[in-house]
């Protein structure tokens, strides 16, 4: 009778772990497929798309693929039925332009003008010298994209440094009048007055890269989507549950803090700030980002520039302007274009400037200073 | 006897329950992840709670990635710009260090309870604290 009892006992509990381990393994699987859904969310591998658990909703499909393009990491991600070729789409057309419109590239178009002074201009680089001009008289020469001989010779375009002397400057800054770069736009060419000229579209390129995806997310009717350029962001509508992107900005004084967090939809943030390219020699930091003015990395008080704009090729274009001009000419700047974009400014005595049209959207742990326009 | 049986049973199956539960709760706290991607590949995944060092040797050259207190960072890289090692110490979700001439990217992938079923099922009664969940983990860092 006894042993009965123990064979019962032993059953019971043999069963009852048996249960046990099939609700403990059913709670892993269940972790090990949300794992996957993330990681393919962002795009682990580039030729993987993902397709969310469940599909019960069309919109809620996405697709993401990452790729390695104009000297940057770029992701892209879109929603909705179509979102796998307008994320296929969107590499082509970045590889595309990549092709086009690097300045190292042997056989991209730019290379071959900067070779031959001048010559025939595609579409898009006849439209990025006309956005580029525009720019460059709005910002009064601070957005220059005839700048590349200075930055050759700090040793940015090859990473092989070098502090060039005030002499030499001097020299290679007379052969950076963008002006002395003659666009002809009904026959779209260029023809450049000197030799030495060279011009470099890495300030408008990826701005340009991101509006051009949103276009084409909009012609394939996805109405959700998000490219991130090398921290270069666009965003198409919102996200799909209806509320808006959530785009932080990175603390250039500490890296893994935010200075804030936008929300946002349909616009491009694009962020300026010499924190992470650059080189030191002789405890001294040079930076990336040149004022064509003096031929050195700008020092404008400024260590972060953010431009909020529908249009992700002026954004790009202003991120530079505004970090070169430095807090008063920037804000300045702004108050005769409020109408075009918004900006948040970061000082390096840690002051956090915001202009009224984002100000609602715009949250931080700082104490922010509103910038109105007085009009 | 039997009735023992039974109490037996179902003491069983709560602490078996509850075993679940801790599992759950201790998978969820365990989850943050370091993915290290080589040319778009999965190089491998590695616990943000484990202090470790990741070395890395591919095609393209050389790189070490030290995880050390939930942070990661890029502590040694012979590429030539060195740029990887100025982005600095990572923990925050969807943060990455882009290593370009090496094609690695070092991400972080927060264990999203806001984003996950939840959110999905739109419950109603957590939706309060996914909102501040969410809060941390942007869609997007502009840098």
């Amino acid at each position: 009778m006894k042993e009965k009892n123990n064979l019962r006992k032993t059953l019971s509990v043999f069963i009852c772990v048996a249960c046990c381990s099939l609700f403990v393994s059913c709670g892993n699987s269940n972790t090990g497929n949300a794992d996957k859904t993330k990681d393919n969310e962002s795009g682990i591998s580039a030729s993987e798309i993902d397709k969310k658990n469940g599909g019960n909703n069309d919109d809620d499909y996405a697709a993401s693929r990452d790729i390695f393009a104009m000297d940057t990491y770029m992701t892209v991600k879109a929603y909705g039925s179509n979102a796998d070729e307008a994320v296929e789409e969107a590499i082509k057309e970045i590889e595309r332009l990549d092709g086009m419109l690097s300045a190292t590239d042997k056989d991209s178009e730019i290379y071959k003008l900067n070779m031959n002074q001048g010559g025939s201009l595609s579409e898009d680089v006849s439209y990025l010298i006309e956005r580029s001009k525009e720019i460059y008289e709005s910002t009064e020469g601070t957005f220059n994209i005839a700048i590349y001989p200075i930055v050759e010779k700090w040793g940015f375009a090859s990473g092989d440094y070098n502090v060039p002397t005030q002499d030499e400057l001097n020299e290679l800054l007379k052969d950076t009048d963008f002006s002395k770069v003659n666009y002809d736009k009904n026959n779209q060419s260029l023809l450049y007055e000197t030799e030495t000229m060279k011009i470099d579209l890495g300030g408008i390129a990826k701005g340009y890269t991101s509006a051009r995806i949103m276009d084409i997310f909009k012609d394939l009717g996805v109405t959700s989507g998000i490219v991130n350029l090398g921290g270069n962001v666009q965003v198409l509508g919102t996200k799909t549950d209806g509320s808006d992107w959530k785009v932080a900005i990175q603390d250039p004084l500490d890296e893994d803090s935010y200075i804030g967090v936008l929300k946002t939809h349909d616009k491009a943030v694009i962020t300026s700030g010499g924190y992470e390219r650059y080189f030191e020699k002789d405890g001294v930091r040079y930076h990336h980002i040149i004022d064509p003015k003096t031929g050195y990395p700008a020092d404008s008080g400024l260590i972060s520039v953010t431009i909020v704009c529908s249009d992700g090729t002026m954004a790009d274009c202003l991120s530079t302007s505004l970090f070169i001009m430095g807090k008063d000419e920037a804000i300045a700047y702004w108050k005769k274009h409020s109408s075009e974009f918004d900006t948040i400014l970061y000082t390096e005595n840690n002051e956090l400037l915001v202009t009224e049209g984002i100000a609602d959207q715009f949250t931080s742990e700082l104490n922010i200073t509103i910038i109105n326009d007085d009009k | 006897m039997k009735k023992k049986d039974i109490i037996l049973g179902i003491t069983i199956i709560i602490i078996g329950l509850i075993l679940m539960f801790v599992m759950k709760l201790y998978n969820n706290s365990q989850g943050d992840e370091v993915i290290i991607k080589v040319d778009g590949k999965i190089y491998g995944k590695y616990s943000l709670d484990k202090n470790q060092e990741i070395e890395i040797d591919t095609e393209y050259g050389h790189n070490t990635v030290c995880i050390e207190n939930r942070k990661a960072y890029m502590k040694e890289a012979d590429c030539p710009d060195g740029y990887c090692k100025h982005q600095g110490h990572i923990s925050k979700g969807n943060q990455t260090i882009v290593c370009l001439p090496h094609k690695l990217v070092v991400e972080i992938k927060v264990n999203d309870k806001s984003s996950g079923d939840n959110a999905k099922l739109g419950n109603n009664n957590v939706s309060k604290d996914n909102d501040s969940e969410d809060e941390l983990i942007p869609d997007a860092i502009v840098k």
